[in-house]
């Protein structure tokens, strides 16, 4: 039967203006075959079986004695852990030990991944460890090296300690991705991936590492300047003028925010085998890794 | 993997040896580098000789040379540790020939502070509060700055009452004298009521 062109023409232009079939916009029309009730005119029980009306038991029933997931009362005090960071300590007196023992290398700026590298100190990602904290329970009185540290907590004791003896401290923060990478640079190095830029502190951690009271690396320098000599005031020490210092320029080197290796650019691709760095040229990387 | 060991120097980056010359420098600068965030400020660290002046006859700054401290034990139970570490601090310096300090403070500690000055004119002051040397040493600086601004607030005049308690203290006034009257007027009229009653 010869169907009229201009019905064609006019169902080909509704189809054209009409959406791409999905399966959001099709459905089963009314006289489709309906869900069998199993087995010849239902099957009689249905698939139910025909011994007894079965009573469905609860989820976890253990027959009687207190199932798993009730054993085991709710506890207010962990119910944030994941979000809880840790910050295993090395006391001042475990760092002179370090510098002593030759672990550490006083001319050149000190850093997390050069404590991890001393192979005495421990930290483990997986338990939610963020970094060294610096604390002066220990060895305030014995600290005498001069040294360019960065730390991710410090207290006011070992700020003081390490001020008081010409050097520099700052705190910083590395999330969990980039210390994958600090902690052990060896074992990433290996790995072939670009070297990650940091992220910035999460919101309870960004005042602490904004405040010149806690040498924090997103602190204004001046502010820091000011809060030296204050320490020192409240601590009784002479300031020693670091202007003044020959090794002025390393123990003000910093790194950028989003650098997590000295002299290494996030991006970068350090080649361990051919001995080279491979640098992105791609625009779209560039500006990624410049923000 | 397993072979692999990590202090075999693949990089010197890695390795705590000294003299080797390792390229920190970078010219690397982010979006969130100092520069962008304080685009106002040095961005150097200097040491300033002094807190930025006040008006005030003292700014807080105390000069450490010019004091004599002393470390020595401190007293208390402790065991080896209190008989061995020496945690006391004493802290004192001629008081009169102080000339890091106003001339009017001076007067006014010998007057305030006279039961801490010994026979040669000497303030001493003496901490032995916490375990730990250097925290002792705060304090006895901290002692010492509160003496300091205590001085200067005594000479200070008293700060002007503000509007809002000087209207409290005027309804406070006004309530006192109506309840006063109305005891008053209550009592009257009891007295009066035990006279006889008069006709006109």
């Amino acid at each position: 039967m010869a169907v009229n062109r201009n019905v064609v023409d006019r169902a080909l232009a509704v189809l054209r203006a009409l959406p791409r079939v999905s399966l959001y916009n099709i459905r089963d029309h009314d006289h489709r075959k309906k869900k069998s009730a199993r087995g010849q005119h239902g099957g009689g029980t249905h698939g139910h079986g025909k011994k007894f009306r079965q009573n469905y038991l609860p989820l976890g029933f253990e027959s009687g004695n207190t199932p798993f997931h009730l054993r085991f009362g709710m506890e207010k005090y962990y119910k944030r852990y994941r979000l809880e960071r840790e910050y295993p300590p090395v006391s001042l007196l475990m760092l002179q030990k370090m510098i002593d023992t030759n672990r550490l290398d006083t001319t050149q700026p000190i850093d997390l991944s050069s404590i991890c590298n001393t192979g005495v100190y421990s930290m483990n990602i997986n338990f939610n460890h963020h970094g060294v904290n610096l604390t002066d329970e220990e060895g305030f009185d014995q600290f005498c090296a001069k040294i360019n540290i960065e730390v991710q907590w410090a207290s006011e004791g070992a700020i003081a300690a390490i001020e008081r003896n010409g050097g520099v401290i700052t705190t910083s923060y590395y999330d969990p991705l980039c210390l994958h990478a600090v902690t052990d640079p060896a074992r990433f190095f290996l790995r072939g991936d670009p070297i990650p830029k940091r992220m910035i502190p999460p919101e309870d951690a960004i005042e602490y590492y904004s405040s010149a009271d806690n040498r924090g690396y997103l602190a204004d320098p001046e502010k820091v300047s000011l809060a030296r000599l204050a320490l020192a005031q409240k601590y009784g020490y002479e300031l020693p003028k670091i202007e003044d210092d020959p090794d002025y320029t390393m123990l003000t080197m910093r790194k950028d925010p989003r650098q997590i290796f000295y002299g290494l650019e996030p991006g970068w691709v350090v080649s361990l085998k051919d001995k080279a760095i491979l640098k992105p040229k791609d625009k779209e990387l560039l500006e990624y890794y410049r923000t | 993997m397993a072979q692999f060991n990590r202090f075999t120097g693949i990089f010197p980056l890695f390795r705590a040896i000294k003299g080797i010359k390792v390229n920190h420098s970078s010219n690397y600068k982010s979006a969130i580098a100092l520069e962008n965030l304080y685009p106002n400020s040095k961005l150097t660290l200097t040491t300033p000789s002094k807190i930025p002046e006040t008006n005030e006859k003292f700014n807080g700054y105390i000069p450490v040379k010019e004091l004599q401290i002393t470390y020595s034990r401190s007293s208390g139970p402790g065991g080896q540790n209190v008989n061995t570490v020496s945690t006391k601090v004493d802290l004192r310096f001629h008081l009169e020939s102080a000339t890091w300090l106003n001339e009017d403070i001076r007067a006014k500690l010998l007057e305030i502070q006279k039961n801490k000055l010994n026979k040669e004119g000497y303030l001493v002051i003496k901490s032995d509060l916490t375990r730990q040397q250097h925290m002792n040493l705060a304090d006895c600086l901290s002692k010492l700055r509160k003496m300091i601004w205590a001085a200067c607030a005594a000479d200070a005049p008293a700060p002007a009452p503000s509007a809002e308690f000087l209207e409290m203290a005027r309804r406070r006034k006004e309530k006192a004298a109506r309840e006063r009257l109305l005891e008053k007027r209550s009592r009257s009229m009891t007295k009066q009521d035990r006279q006889a009653p008069s006709l006109d």
